[in-house]
């Protein structure tokens, strides 16, 4: 099953792109990791591989790197088909979320180690290591061991030592996540900055929605091994086409209802349901449903539920509430620019959002 | 009441038990071979002599070597555990030297004016017990006739199927001192070039030089057809294992193995060492002894059955060779450098 | 970062190095009772007067060492040990190596009944294990009857002589090489081999650039122990050397045992000890410049 609208399986079909992945499956005994998976990455796109652990993400990069052998389908890369290539002659660089650089080596040793390999004369080597290095901000470290780095160090000299011999492609798995917080952030804009300036094709496996959205050109949802859908962050965000995507993506609040003739019922309100007939779910982003006090602004354009506020919490920028409505716990949150104060639980109030923040799916 | 019953009965017996020892028994502690001869001595010598002397009670303290119970006197010389040694001379020789032992003659040893006079060695504080001799050893199966001579190993059918426990060991030492006696040899203490070149002609046949834990189960097993082995030893694996090794003495004849028996210096239980070193030369126990593993009586008053001694070297005495243990001992360590140079490079 | 914290936290305790001399104390003590106190001894004996009767004499001389130091022999004794020691050694790793890489390598209740095989060997003493090397490859042994099986008239002579032992002992100290490796094995992560595989290295170049020296380590300590435990080892060379392999540790034994010139056993065991303080410092020698 292929979660994409009619003119990008078109686009699927036809083979476009500078990587792509033909019905790319993954089976063991007892499960299946990656089930059919098709897509198309194009020349110099960050891409990111965004779902929960499990989904079969990273399966699916170490598939593309040759490090585990596909069980069916295609991985054609620049035109050439590299299913059942060894993994050292498909020209990859990886980087591990465990760094992996060769504690027995320098790291200058470490950067060169793919140069070598292929075969390099010592001259360019040398001076190809010295930029390497140079671009992940590393000089004068050349002859320290990997041990003696911070992990965000080792982290970019693992960088450096993938992107050294020009890789087609540059695979990162979860590079990020055994970094703290605030250099995790820093390694972000690092990361797509020099993808960036290299022009790089390049795969980034994250379970992190922030780390997908912000830096990515494009966002591939994994779940159960499949696809859940292709797009743009902004797409992805704006228009989840599935309940798991809404769900995964971003924050949501979940209600259920019943649909019928192109209309969904839901706590006393009528929502927009095109071709949805019986039980629905309907979602909508905490931060998109606006709080008032008193009266409902009389606006016909709004969906508006009328509720209590049950739970109230003072987080600096935002203020952020649970409305109890229709007997259902709704998040929202209030803004605190005009230094608002934060409503007292059982102020009645009134939540209002547009139609287009409305999301509807049958329910599962 | 019963169970007081039971208690007193247990009383009574406890009091028995640590008054009946104290009272009446001295402790006496003998040692000597592990194996074969601690089973066959306890037999023939120390239980007819404990019912003898029901006020001795007699240990046997086994160690595989002669090596091993120097070893232990030497680290018991301030206070000693045992009281009675047997042991090879030539070891008896080196803790004379040391001082561990009491000098045994007929002052002290009644039974010492019956034997045989080279059971008396002057430099030794001990006197000699048992004789062994040196036998040529053979598989029943696989040698039909019992070889004529020594050098029957040399020949071609024995490839890889001898055994000779070699020099520095006194099997191997005792065959070159045979063979450069029978080659023409005069004095084994200057040179022993005769009997070392013989040796080198059977080596290209030995399977091993080291047969280990003795020389007799591979010959029993056929993994080997002939060897150098002691006779009493041989003598009781062929009774055990029905003929399947048996023993002669070739024609160039044999040496005799000494075992001494001592009187540790300083032993705790000296008196009852002398009765009982007296009963082990006794006439008695040395025909005991002799009827039971075949080592040679040194008591020349021993009257040994004929069965028995056909299977001891008392009647080929005059094939026994006279070797001088204790000056041997000074040359060895160059015999043993000849051998490592002479006899095993045509071995290898 | 760690120890740091602690400092800071308890400053009252006793100092890293404090604690280091605390822990190592009862070691120290164990040791000097142990193994200074009878080297001392040793050392002590290797300088009596040796009568040629084999009686230890009262007074101390420089004899033994002399005759010991002068004579070829002794040499010879050296360099067989040294040398046989070391293709046993060499043989061990190239034996064990593979096993205990599949071995690391393996999980679940496979990597606990191979160990189990592993270690098993350990609990049956050397002298019972070298008797069935002795089964196996004598004249009519399992060996003997394959080759000629397949054809060959008159096979080598597979013991009682230098290649029985080789073959003995390479078996016997194989756990211990295999443990060792294993123990070195820790910093193999299997994420390093993909790095490289992914960079261009064949799976070759890959076990020559990364796997083995990552297991040097490991190689190391298991070829000082080997190398220790190989020529200290008396009992299978003389079960299956068939005296006509001179090593010290047997001719220790010989000295000892049969010949009673415990002075010359005394000091020979010191040129032993002196090997082995020799292979030590080449060893924490080779550790610095792998680590």
């Amino acid at each position: 099953m292929i979660h994409a609208e009619p003119a990008e399986m078109t686009r699927l079909a036809q083979g476009q792109g500078f990587l792509s992945l033909r019905g790319l499956t993954r089976r063991y005994d007892h499960f299946t990791a990656v089930d059919d998976l098709n897509l198309d990455v194009a020349k110099g796109e960050l891409v990111a591989f965004l779902g929960p652990s499990g989904c079969g993400k990273t399966t699916s990069l170490r598939m593309i790197a040759g490090l585990v052998p596909a069980s069916s389908g295609h991985i054609v890369v620049d035109g050439r088909d590299l299913t059942g290539v060894a993994p050292y002659k498909r020209d990859m660089g990886l980087v591990f979320q465990s760094y992996a650089l060769f504690p027995h080596m320098d790291i200058a040793r470490n950067v060169a180690f793919g140069l070598e390999m292929r075969k390099v004369p010592k001259a360019e080597a040398a001076q190809r290591v010295k930029e390497a290095i140079a671009m992940v901000r590393l000089t004068g470290r050349e002859h320290h061991r990997p041990a003696q780095l911070s992990g965000g160090q080792q982290q970019r000299v693992a960088l450096a030592r993938a992107l050294v011999v020009r890789p087609s492609i540059l695979l990162l798995d979860e590079p990020l996540s055994n970094l703290d917080a605030k250099l995790r952030d820093e390694m972000r804009t690092e990361i797509r900055d020099i993808q960036k300036r290299l022009g790089i094709t390049a795969i980034f496996v994250t379970h992190d929605q922030m780390e997908a959205l912000t830096i990515c050109d494009k966002v591939v949802v994994m779940n159960h091994g499949r696809l859940e859908q292709v797009g743009t962050p902004h797409e992805i965000y704006e228009h989840p086409k599935t309940a798991f995507v809404a769900g995964f993506v971003g924050r949501i609040n979940r209600l259920s209802g019943r649909a019928s003739g192109g209309v969904a019922q839901v706590a006393g309100i009528t929502v927009s349901a095109p071709g949805f007939e019986g039980d629905v779910d309907v979602m909508v982003r905490p931060h998109r449903m606006v709080l008032s006090t008193g009266p409902a602004p009389a606006d016909a354009g709004l969906h508006q539920l009328s509720g209590t506020v049950t739970r109230a919490t003072f987080a600096g920028d935002i203020l952020e509430y649970e409305v109890e409505a229709a007997g259902t716990l709704l998040k929202t949150e209030a803004s605190t620019r005009g230094g608002e104060a934060l409503l007292a639980p059982g102020t009645p109030v009134t939540l209002s959002w547009r139609p287009q923040d409305t999301f509807v799916y049958a329910a599962s | 009441m019963n169970a007081a019953h039971k208690f007193g009965t247990l009383c009574l017996l406890a009091a028995g038990l640590m008054a009946g020892p104290a009272a009446a028994e001295t402790n006496l502690t003998v040692m000597a071979y592990s194996g074969l001869f601690q089973e066959r001595y306890t037999k023939a010598v120390l239980e007819p002599f404990m019912k003898a002397h029901p006020d001795i009670k007699v240990t046997f303290f086994p160690l595989p070597s002669s090596a091993a119970m120097l070893g232990n006197l030497r680290a018991q010389k301030a206070a000693p555990q045992a009281d009675v040694v047997i042991m090879d001379v030539s070891v008896s020789k080196a803790g004379t030297d040391e001082g561990l032992f009491t000098k045994i003659d007929e002052t002290n040893i009644p039974n010492v004016k019956d034997l045989y006079p080279n059971a008396r060695i002057p430099s030794v504080a001990g006197v000699g017990v048992t004789f062994d001799n040196l036998v040529l050893l053979y598989n029943a199966e696989q040698v039909k006739e019992a070889p004529k001579s020594w050098m029957e190993m040399a020949k071609a059918p024995y490839k890889g199927k001898v055994v000779i426990p070699g020099v520095p060991d006194i099997q191997g030492l005792g065959l070159v001192l045979i063979l450069n006696k029978a080659n023409g040899g005069t004095d084994y203490l200057a040179n022993v070039d005769k009997g070392l070149a013989a040796v080198a002609e059977i080596a290209p046949n030995v399977q091993t030089w080291e047969p280990k834990p003795e020389v007799y189960a591979p010959i029993i097993t056929g993994q080997a057809a002939l060897g150098v082995g002691y006779n009493a030893r041989a003598q009781v694996n062929s009774e055990q294992s029905g003929g399947k090794i048996k023993a002669t003495i070739p024609q160039e004849g044999t040496i005799f193995q000494i075992n001494t028996i001592n009187l540790v210096a300083g032993a705790p239980a000296a008196e009852a060492a002398k009765t009982f070193v007296n009963y082990a030369l006794s006439p008695e126990a040395q025909k005991s002894f002799t009827e039971t593993m075949f080592y040679a009586p040194t008591n020349s008053k021993a009257e040994i059955t004929g069965a028995a001694l056909d299977r001891t070297a008392v009647k080929n005495l005059d094939k026994v060779m006279a070797v001088d243990w204790i000056a041997l001992a000074q040359v060895r360590d160059k015999i043993a450098e000849q051998w490592r140079r002479r006899v095993l490079p045509a071995s290898r | 970062m760690t120890s740091l914290t602690l400092c800071h936290a308890e400053p009252r305790r006793l100092g890293p190095l404090g604690t280091a001399s605390a822990l190592l104390l009862p070691i120290a003590v164990v040791n000097a009772i142990g193994f200074l106190w009878p080297v001392v001894n040793l050392l002590k004996m290797s300088f009596r007067e040796a009568q040629a009767s084999g009686a230890l004499g009262a007074g101390y001389n420089l004899d033994t060492w002399t005759n010991a130091l002068t004579d070829s022999f002794t040499l010879e004794l050296i360099t067989n040990s040294v040398g046989v020691s070391l293709l046993i050694t060499v043989l061990t790793l190239i034996a064990s190596y593979p096993i205990a890489l599949y071995l690391h390598r393996s999980t679940g209740t496979w990597r606990t009944v191979l160990m189990v095989l592993v270690v098993a060997p350990l609990l049956t003493s050397a002298v019972v294990r070298t008797y069935g090397w002795i089964a196996i490859l004598s004249d009519r042994g399992l060996v003997a009857n394959a080759l000629m099986a397949l054809g060959m008239a008159e096979p080598p002579r597979l013991m009682f002589n230098l290649t029985g032992v080789v073959i003995g002992l390479t078996e016997i100290l194989m756990p211990y090489m295999i443990l060792a490796l294993l123990s070195g094995f820790g910093r193999l992560d299997p994420r390093l081999e993909e790095a490289a595989l992914t960079l261009g290295a064949s799976p070759l170049k890959t076990f020559w650039r990364v796997v083995l020296p990552l297991t040097a380590p490991g190689m190391a300590l298991g070829g000082l122990l080997c190398f220790v435990l190989a020529i200290s080892s008396f009992v299978t060379p003389k079960l299956l050397g068939g005296g006509r392999v001179f090593l010290l540790a047997t001719e220790i034994y010989d000295q000892a045992i049969v010949t009673l010139n415990w002075p010359l056993a005394a000091a020979l065991s010191m040129i032993v000890l002196v090997v082995f303080g020799i292979s030590l410092t080449l060893y924490a020698r080779a550790l610095r410049r792998i680590a």
